[in-house]
């Protein structure tokens, strides 16, 4: 016990630091090259002119969505991993993200056409963000709906699989009969995107983010009762309708805000709950919850250094670089000697 | 999803490789050749026909040239010649995958020829668009979604087309299986604004208009050359311009070497990545492309903006750029229509000397004091 209490601490530690030192490299490492010193001058607003934007309008923000974005879609994985007892659940499998992007789709492929061309603030910032919150909380409205009525937890993950279908082909639908430059904007859109991102969109992903995370940190107990089961955790005294309603909330407002404000960001929260489990070696939320928002944090920020390819001046998208990340951590936990399902 | 990234990347795409080098076999014409860089068409005339040559019709072609005969209509064929090489004309019926096609077309008077269109919601011109509104031309759909029957019932003898990739198995390679001639154009890959005007040269022997095609190039080449030498003897320094608009995190930038790179350095600019070179626009970072943007004084179509807040909404970086204070921001925006016809690439591709007035109006206004640009518009 006092071993794993050391081990757990250690980890907690160790992972605070290198979030740190991961969230100053984001800030250093830039796709265009500049001092230590030049940075360090430009956060305390003593710098060149251009080098402060850089900092201040490019780097610093990138770097706090970076780190919003990667605690909250992993925290959304651990509840939705822990709610369907399925190691490989995830934030998008009850279609919020696809709600989100159905959002965004629309108002790109079928409204432009109808307001003319993309003009005004309908077709960027604020517009997409509110057309994507609006698909994610439609979807979990679906969902919240279909789970009240339904005993079993597994026909809410049919529904919402069977709900992103549905989006998705909608989607594919919208994209059938629009033009190429929307296209490309739409399909950009679904590479994820973390830069850009104004001081008043982060204000409003932080408030987000911070709903999600207390309701997610407030419900560590119910979710450790149902890694015992649906039917220990009644004995024990969890409403299971009411729990399950939070949680899907809780993972929802994560899931979609982000999505709505970065775009879909694939694969992290599903491989960032197994990386913080291998890490704490425990499935005790309580520890988990933080752990998996630091693991988080800490990999979303390490893509985006890495998908900013430093000092070259090129970037690939950072999507791309989280599922080059993530699968390999995935595939050799699986191949591991513990596999995946043993952890549940 | 996936299938749409090479779409977005075809998309983002600019022109390829320069063939200046290739010798001129344009003789016995009434164009000045040496005025207009060789491209990617070579047309010689042989014995009872002309012998039409595209050389790298798309995109990595690899070396590929594809070539056509183009026979009198009642002529006999030559010997040695495959009637599935031949394009019989003039040309009776023809059907326009891209609406510079049929601004090549609308430019020679014979767009009474066109009976299909690709893409009509993009058309600009009036007259072509009364055309598609009473019928006379029909919108056949796009690549990957064309509608193959209604270009089959509307009896082309020949389908303009261009290729974005080796089209062997794309609906258009259906098309030629099925009977239909198809010709792949690459005038959009044209380096040199003249280059690609000269493409009109092709739609003239198509159409028996060669030598209205001839003297309309000839013209147009003269007035180019007389702009640009103008242009080069601007004082001071040349003015930094950027180009392009960012998506998200990237800016697909396009190397110097291109059509449009061309115009701003003929038109006594500084493009600021005339030092990049290569034939495919390059994804940079949006904060490395803002550094670079530090010395320019001008920005050219930043995207679909017609204002500066559009700019400032899709991206609001851009609006700490100096030279956003500075207001020379313009786009080609200048004639467009509701439903997304832009005048830019359809008369734009065929008056290259008035795109170069325009571009000379907006970097050296001095030089032009009394042009009102055409093509483009100025964001307020």
């Amino acid at each position: 016990m006092n071993s794993s209490r050391t081990r757990i601490a250690a980890a907690m530690t160790g992972l605070v630091l290198l979030m740190i030192l991961l969230f100053m490299a984001d800030l250093f490492l830039g796709s265009t090259r500049m001092n230590f010193s030049d940075v360090l001058r430009s956060l305390f607003g003593h710098g060149d002119p251009g080098d402060e934007i850089i900092v201040m309008q490019f780097r610093l923000p990138k770097a706090i969505t970076a780190v919003l974005a990667g605690a909250a879609m992993s925290v959304s994985g651990l509840l939705m991993q822990t709610l369907f007892r399925n190691p490989l659940a995830g934030p998008d499998v009850l279609g919020v993200s696809s709600g989100a992007g159905l959002g965004v789709a629309l108002t790109l492929l079928t409204l432009t056409p109808l307001f003319t061309l993309p003009s005004g603030s309908l077709f960027s910032g604020w517009g997409l963000i509110l057309a994507a919150w609006a698909g994610a909380g439609a979807v979990m409205i679906v969902i919240m709906t279909v789970s009240a009525r339904m005993r079993d937890i597994m026909t809410v993950l049919i529904v919402g699989l069977l709900l992103a279908s549905a989006i998705s082909a909608v989607v594919s639908l919208l994209q059938y009969f629009s033009n190429e430059a929307m296209l490309r904007t739409y399909v950009i859109w679904t590479m994820g995107n973390l830069g850009n991102i104004s001081y008043p969109q982060i204000r409003a992903l932080a408030l987000a983010t911070a709903a999600g995370l207390v309701i997610a940190f407030m419900m560590v107990k119910p979710l450790n009762a149902m890694l015992m089961g649906e039917t220990f955790s009644r004995t024990v005294g969890v409403r299971m309708q009411r729990t399950r309603i939070v949680l899907l909330a809780s993972a929802s407002i994560l899931a979609g805000s982000v999505t709505a404000f970065c775009g879909p960001l694939a694969f992290i929260g599903i491989a960032v709950p197994h990386i913080a489990r291998l890490v704490f070696g425990t499935t005790d939320h309580r520890t988990l919850m933080p752990g998996v928002a630091l693991c988080g944090a800490a990999t979303l920020l390490a893509s985006d250094i890495i998908s900013g390819l430093p000092g070259g001046g090129h970037i690939i998208p950072v999507n791309t670089v989280t599922s080059l990340i993530g699968i390999p951590v995935v595939l050799w936990i699986i191949l591991g000697k513990t596999g995946l399902g043993r952890r549940f | 999803m996936t299938k749409l990234v090479p779409l977005v990347i075809a998309a983002a795409i600019i022109l390829l490789s320069c063939r200046n080098e290739g010798k001129s076999r344009t003789g016995g014409t009434g164009v000045d050749s040496s005025a207009i860089p060789q491209g990617r068409l070579f047309i010689e005339r042989i014995q009872g026909a002309t012998r039409v040559e595209v050389r790298e019709p798309w995109q990595n072609s690899g070396g590929r040239e594809l070539v056509w005969y183009l026979v009198g209509r009642d002529s006999t064929l030559p010997p040695g010649i495959d009637e599935e090489q031949v394009i019989r004309v003039p040309v009776r019926r023809m059907v326009c995958m891209s609406t510079t096609h049929a601004a090549m077309m609308r430019a020679l008077e014979a767009d009474s020829l066109i009976v299909g269109i690709s893409g009509s919601s993009l058309v600009y011109d009036s007259i072509l668009l009364e055309r598609i509104r009473s019928g006379g031309i029909k919108d056949v759909g796009y690549e990957g979604n064309l509608n193959r029957e209604l270009v089959i019932s509307l009896e082309p003898d020949l389908v303009m087309a261009y290729g974005v990739a080796d089209p062997s198995s794309g609906s258009n390679a259906r098309l030629a299986e099925a009977g239909v001639k198809v010709f792949y154009n690459a005038d959009y890959l044209e380096q040199h604004p003249l280059t690609r005007c000269a493409w009109l040269r092709l739609f003239g022997l198509l159409t028996g208009k060669e030598r209205m095609a001839d003297s309309i190039v000839s013209a147009v080449s003269e007035s180019y050359h007389t702009l640009a030498s103008m242009a080069a003897g601007a004082e001071g320094d040349k003015p930094g311009v950027l180009l392009g608009a960012p998506w998200e995190d990237v800016w697909y930038v396009s190397p110097g070497n291109t059509y449009i790179g061309r115009l701003i350095e003929d038109a006594g600019g500084h493009y600021i990545f005339s030092d990049m070179t290569g034939s495919n626009s390059v994804p940079v970072s949006v904060e490395s492309v803002f550094r670079k943007a530090s010395d320019a004084e001008i920005w050219i179509n930043p995207g679909t903006a017609d204002m500066l807040s559009d700019i400032a909404a899709s991206d609001h970086r851009m609006a700490s750029l100096s030279l956003f204070r500075g207001g020379r921001i313009w786009n080609n925006r200048g004639r467009i229509r509701p439903e997304g016809g832009n005048d830019y690439w359809e008369s734009g591709v065929v008056r290259p000397d008035l795109l170069l007035k325009d571009f000379i109006s907006i970097i050296h206004p001095e030089l032009l004091p009394d042009h009102d640009p055409y093509y483009y518009i100025r964001l307020e």
